[in-house]
């Protein structure tokens, strides 16, 4: 019962990283407001809506291969990526005089603890 | 000056060139000056859907004494049309140009998907057209606007562009009187420019006092340098949200405790007695006038204060007409200024009829507004007057905006000023709102194209200038076999000679022509379709006729302004968000398919 109620809580973040990927594709200006950016101008917005659009994308798809194949290997590119994105913000601020961005950083270590879990409990599950 | 000028020139004859050149220099520009002089100011004031008998000279309880004075000084229009609806009626006020073929066959909120790929159907001011802003800014016109613009909102569409030299411009159906803030969810946010760029509201906005101070500024910017100004001042006055100082609410705190069937009777007298309608004059039972009597105690004290705050805001309006006409006549301005006073079209019913109720509670909070009793009309309150009470402040009328019926179609107009000879004086002769801009170029003395304007063909003018009227040479404009067309979201009418036929789509209206005499009847009482058989098949042809002249094209079978409103606003704010979902859904039952078929091999 736990494991199925790990599982769906571990699909919503993949579905809601699918969402805010295609937004990018569709409706960038809405898609940079909520994370905090303005849409910018020729190149700029080319890497904006390229970069941001495939890694939210393919992290949500990603994250939902894992969880139907409960193959460990599909959640690790997420948590890295994740955890990553999480350190780097708090670089950004200590070091380059970003904002520190509380929130986002606690959804970013949050996710990826829920996949390192859904790793553990999932894939070992599978694999017993 | 003519006799100067020849004796400058003779005087000249012999001089040196350069002289010689100085000599025709001043004269050049002693002839603009006369010219200028000559010209006089024109401020054209436009209330948003004030209704017929809204200010005393037509018959309201309501104080306007500014406008009062001004139909003393001036002459008042008695069958006065405009459209039912805002964009297209501000289209035909400032181009003189039928609404459809200006570009603007309806507000571009209410045009349905099937009609919006037509190029006259797209709701913003088409480049087939003319201003009379433009045309009096290249006659030597200063060109001034502040309020309401609703004829487009992208940077090219504003009235900086269309030949108005210093604007402030709300770009939309509406907004917040006392902040920048949206009134309906069709909107991210109001939109407000200032000489074509964004702007922010200050602090203490309240629109009608914030309008006029920027008139008297744009006016104050250049009246040193002798050149004639044209002022458009389009008010948000009285459209929803319907807001108020506190002070002018108290002016009308239990005037309006005998209910709605009462303030139509007493309008309909008043206006009998100014003779703005005539003796006689019936008036019809409209389907969405509710039984006063069958009403609460707690809903007759809200009611009451609803329509107060409502004649608080009209009060406000004219005592801020009222700063201007000041200003004008302190810094000497006001002797060779002529003023218009109109409204946009009949009055409005698009707020909740009962706003206790838990749809209109959610649609309110969700807009950050409230509607307790105590604070209607202040800054955070959302107010608006009911369908019983529109019918009363179109009284005589039947019907108010977006319907075709007279009390969505016909409005105060007010010209005052030096030009009107036969001052006080109504004029019952049918009138225009395409007559207006014909009407201040002949004032202006600037020609209207003919056809062409920069290089570019335009649409001719359909409207007839009314200084003949005002000079009291005639009585009339329009011929009695002459006739003017009208639609709008499926709601038509023809007028010609004392007669009109009208159709009214649901909900209110019943989709069947009928036939009024207009003059006779204001009401529309009596259908005289089946005493009048020829005139009215007459008419349907012409009417016909105006359809195909002027590309309207029908609506949807089910069609509804005010639900295509809404749709069209959800489509706006929340279309793409949709579209992101339904992709995100298509996604992942793509994935949830393949995944399915690969963990079943």
């Amino acid at each position: 019962m736990i494991n199925k109620i790990l599982r769906v809580v571990t699909v919503l973040p993949g579905i809601l990283f699918v969402v805010i990927g295609v937004g990018w594709i569709i409706d960038p200006a809405s898609a940079a407001a909520g994370v905090g950016m303005p849409l910018l101008e020729g190149v700029g917005r080319s890497t904006q809506i390229g970069d941001l659009g495939s890694f939210f994308l393919t992290m949500g798809l990603l994250i939902l291969v894992g969880v139907t194949t409960l193959e460990r290997a599909w959640f690790y590119p997420p948590m890295m990526l994740l955890g990553l994105a999480a350190m780097f913000r708090l670089v950004a601020w200590l070091v380059h005089g970003a904002a520190l961005a509380g929130s986002m950083i606690a959804v970013e270590i949050i996710v990826t603890a829920l996949l390192y879990v859904a790793t553990i409990r999932l894939c070992e599950k599978r694999s017993a | 000056m003519k006799q100067i000028a020849t004796k400058s020139l003779k005087s000249s004859a012999l001089a040196p060139p350069a002289f010689l050149f100085l000599t025709f220099l001043f004269l050049g520009m002693d002839a603009v000056a006369v010219k200028a002089a000559q010209q006089p100011n024109i401020i054209l004031i436009l209330a948003d859907d004030l209704g017929f008998t809204d200010i005393a000279p037509y018959g309201s309880e309501i104080s306007t004494p500014s406008l009062t004075a001004l139909a003393n000084e001036g002459i008042r229009f008695t069958n006065y049309h405009t459209a039912a609806s805002c964009a297209s009626s501000r289209a035909m006020l400032l181009t003189g140009v039928d609404n459809h073929r200006a570009g603007v066959s309806n507000i571009p909120e209410a045009i349905p998907p099937g009609l919006s790929a037509f190029d006259n159907y797209r709701g913003v001011l088409g480049n087939n057209v003319v201003t009379v802003a433009t045309l009096l800014e290249d006659a030597g016109y200063h060109t001034y606007m502040a309020g309401k613009w609703h004829l487009g909102k992208e940077r090219h569409q504003l009235p900086s562009r269309r030949g108005f030299e210093r604007t402030v411009a709300m770009a939309d159906t509406g907004a917040d009187n006392w902040e920048q803030k949206p009134y309906i969810p069709i909107y991210k946010k109001a939109n407000w420019f200032a000489d074509g760029e964004e702007m922010e509201l200050p602090e203490d906005f309240y629109s009608s006092r914030f309008l006029i101070d920027k008139t008297i500024e744009f006016i104050d910017s250049n009246h040193e340098d002798g050149q004639p100004f044209f002022a458009y001042v389009p008010f948000q006055a009285v459209h929803i949200p319907v807001q108020a100082p506190q002070d002018f609410i108290d002016r009308y705190m239990g005037v309006y405790d005998t209910g709605w069937e009462r303030l139509r009777q007493d309008r309909l007298a008043k206006a009998v007695g100014l003779g703005v309608v005539g003796e006689g004059t019936e008036m019809v039972d409209m389907s969405t006038t509710q039984d006063w009597d069958a009403l609460s105690d707690d809903r007759k004290r809200y009611e009451s204060k609803r329509m107060a705050v409502y004649g608080g805001m009209i009060e406000a309006m004219d005592f801020h007409i009222g700063r201007l006409i000041e200003h004008l006549k302190t810094t000497g301005q006001y002797e060779n200024t002529l003023l218009i006073f109109t409204s946009d079209n009949g009055t409005e019913v698009s707020g909740p009829t009962d706003p206790s109720r838990v749809p209109a509670q959610i649609f309110l909070r969700n807009q950050g507004y409230t509607s307790e009793y105590e604070t209607l009309g202040l800054k955070g309150s959302f107010n608006s007057i009911s369908p019983s009470f529109a019918s009363a402040s179109a009284s005589p009328l039947a019907f108010y905006k977006f319907y075709a019926g007279e009390g969505g179609l016909r409005v105060p107009l007010i010209i005052a000023g030096q030009s009107v000879l036969n001052k006080g004086e109504l004029n019952h002769a049918l009138s225009h709102v395409t007559d207006i801009t014909p009407t201040i170029l002949s004032l202006a003395g600037v020609k209207a194209p003919d056809g062409r304007f920069g290089g570019r063909p335009i649409e001719a003018m359909i409207g007839r200038d009314l200084m003949p009227i005002i000079r009291g040479d005639v009585d009339r404009v329009y011929a009695e076999d002459e006739t003017i067309g009208y639609e709008v979201g499926g709601n038509a009418a023809l007028f010609r000679g004392d007669y009109k036929i009208v159709m009214n789509r649901a909900p209110v209206g019943d989709r069947l022509w009928h036939l009024y005499n207009i003059v006779s009847d204001p009401g529309e009482t009596e259908d005289l379709a089946d005493a009048m058989p020829e005139r009215m098949q007459l008419m349907l042809r012409a009417y016909d006729q105006y359809v195909l002249e002027n590309g309207v094209l029908p609506v949807p079978v089910d069609y509804k302004q005010v639900s295509q409103v809404g749709i069209n606003g959800l489509r706006e704010v929340y279309g793409k968000q949709m579209l992101v979902l339904l992709v995100s859904m298509l996604i992942l039952v793509i994935f949830l398919v393949v995944a399915r078929s690969i963990t079943r091999r």
